[in-house]
């Protein structure tokens, strides 16, 4: 991948460097300039909220126009023997577990995830990086699921884990958004990329696609899905890996 | 206007007000910061596209990329059309990413970085310029100025007029006396492609890269030809208003810095006579 530079690279190259994220002292760590970074996300999500109050869908493109070829970025295959069980046995004694304010805690394989009815959909990936690819995607809407476990009043938000680990001290990934975009019609879990099934580098068993959000917040190889009031109790509680630690904004869909 | 008459001496005019210092330095000042964190983001992918996709599969019609990355010391290629040009040293700073691999920037980037934060602060700065544009634009349509300042007058374009101005630019001259109380045509056009133009066109396809917004108004996409177009826009549009600021502070200098900055900052411009030195 010439050109393409996956910041995964560029933290190891951080690292490399012994100038690790961790442990700095930096601008955006300092309060007042954190809360007006969040300021101003809170600012971006609350108006495109008003603009989006009809619940437009993101553009679904022709079959013609998806990418010969699609960038793997993140994780191409996450480490320990736990996944390369999963992927020896085709995943077939795991189970997506939804969990959390739900009514009814789920544990579902992928073979029931596949019963259940799906949607596909041919859309853009656009990182923030700054590329953008066109895939194919079939998988369950989240809203669905969420319907079978039913929610809590007090649910807020859907957080993701994960099965991989990006970054050097161990911690797995883990994503998360609010409800509003949990259930949008083209939020879903996708066990299907481009007609088949989901490649490794792409994230299976199942990535979320988050189509009215970027690139980092569509994560891939998600384990369990754990519904929560608050996201401070998470990670170092703003919410995602990137956001915890590369201070990316938590509400991403400028 | 006119303030106080100096028969002797000078003239002063109230040139600029306060919204219009407001908006200057507002917006200089994010421009700055619009600016920098703009190219750290395009340093992580400094590659231009055309069209919907744009990915490392894709032929991009500028891009920055590292050859011979294998070799100790890797070379970095300029290409723009079908042009190549080797710029080793010059742009891009090929970085070890940890892994055994190699990968290129198109400048080196502080040690520390945080890309996340990076994006988070163009945002920030984007509201304030893109807020403040309309306002503008309706502060100059409501009190006249646009009128008054800079639309040109049909003095302006009479063709006698245009050639002298381009001789007076070209010798750097000074404007003085009554043609220093008037923008001339240069600095009509200008200041009105900036504000009608440029900053337009920054605004809307930096949100054309959005996938909410253009959800919401599907035909920002078709306005900019493909999500990947919007993105080149927004960089060239960017360096047009590079440009713009190198050529206006530049003049700021041969028209008189001192007079300038204070009728940025007070308002008050003087007018020196027609026969001063």
């Amino acid at each position: 991948m010439t050109g393409l530079i996956s910041r995964r690279a560029l933290l190891g190259s951080f690292a490399a460097t012994g100038t690790l994220l961790a442990g700095c002292s930096r601008l955006d760590d300092k309060t007042p300039f954190r809360q007006l970074l969040d300021a101003s996300d809170g600012f971006t999500m609350h108006a495109q909220r008003l603009i989006l109050a009809k619940r437009p869908l993101v553009r679904e493109l022709p079959f013609s126009q998806i990418s010969a070829t699609f960038p793997m970025n993140g994780t191409k295959m996450p480490q320990g023997d736990y996944y390369k069980r999963l992927l020896d046995s085709e995943f077939r004694d795991w189970k997506l577990r939804v969990h959390g304010l739900v009514d009814r805690p789920l544990a579902l394989t992928l073979a029931q995830l596949q019963s259940l009815p799906a949607r596909t959909q041919i859309t853009m990936h656009n990182c923030d990086e700054g590329w953008s690819a066109i895939g194919q995607w079939t998988g369950v809407q989240l809203a669905r699921l969420f319907a079978l476990s039913g929610l809590r009043p007090n649910a807020r938000y859907a957080v993701f884990h994960c099965l991989d680990k990006i970054d050097l001290d161990g911690k797995y990934y883990y994503e998360s958004i609010d409800l509003d975009d949990a259930l949008h019609p083209q939020t879903i879990l996708a066990y299907g990329m481009n007609g088949k099934q989901l490649p490794v580098g792409y994230g299976a068993p199942l990535r979320l696609r988050v189509e009215m959000q970027i690139g980092y917040k569509n994560a891939k190889y998600v384990d369990r899905i754990e519904v929560v009031d608050r996201l401070d109790t998470i990670g170092k509680g703003r919410g995602g890996w990137w956001e915890d630690f590369d201070n990316a904004v938590w509400y991403a869909g400028q | 206007m006119k303030l106080r008459e100096d028969p002797v001496e000078r003239q002063i005019d109230y040139r600029h007000p306060l919204p219009v210092r407001l908006w200057h330095w507002a917006n200089a000042a994010v421009l700055v910061v619009l600016l920098m964190t703009g190219l750290l983001i395009f340093d992580i992918h400094p590659h231009l596209y055309w069209g919907e996709e744009g990915h490392a599969g894709v032929p991009a019609f500028v891009s920055l990329s590292g050859t011979h990355l294998d070799r100790d010391s890797p070379q970095t290629d300029l290409q723009i059309g079908s042009r190549h040009w080797d710029v080793t040293g010059i742009l891009g700073s090929v970085i070890d990413d940890g892994f055994g691999g190699k990968y290129l920037l198109a400048a080196p980037a502080p040690a520390d970085w945080q890309f996340g934060a990076t994006r988070g602060w163009h945002f920030a700065f984007a509201w304030i310029l893109g807020l403040s544009l309309p306002l503008y634009g309706l502060y100059l349509l409501g009190s006249g100025r646009l009128q008054k300042m800079l639309i040109p007058t049909r003095g302006d374009l009479r063709l006698r007029s245009i050639a002298n101005e381009f001789w007076q630019h070209l010798r750097l001259k000074r404007a003085r006396g009554e043609s220093a109380r008037h923008y001339n045509l240069l600095q009509k056009v200008s200041y009105l492609v900036v504000i009608f133009v440029l900053i337009p066109v920054l605004v809307l396809s930096g949100l054309t890269m959005s996938n909410a917004m253009t959800a919401a108004f599907p035909d920002l996409i078709a306005l900019f030809g493909g999500r990947q177009s919007a993105r080149s826009v927004h960089f060239l549009a960017a360096m047009f208003l590079v440009a713009f600021v190198l050529v206006h502070v530049f003049q700021v200098f041969v028209a008189g810095f001192f007079n300038l900055m204070r009728s940025m900052i007070t308002g008050r411009f003087v007018v020196d006579r027609e026969d001063s030195v």
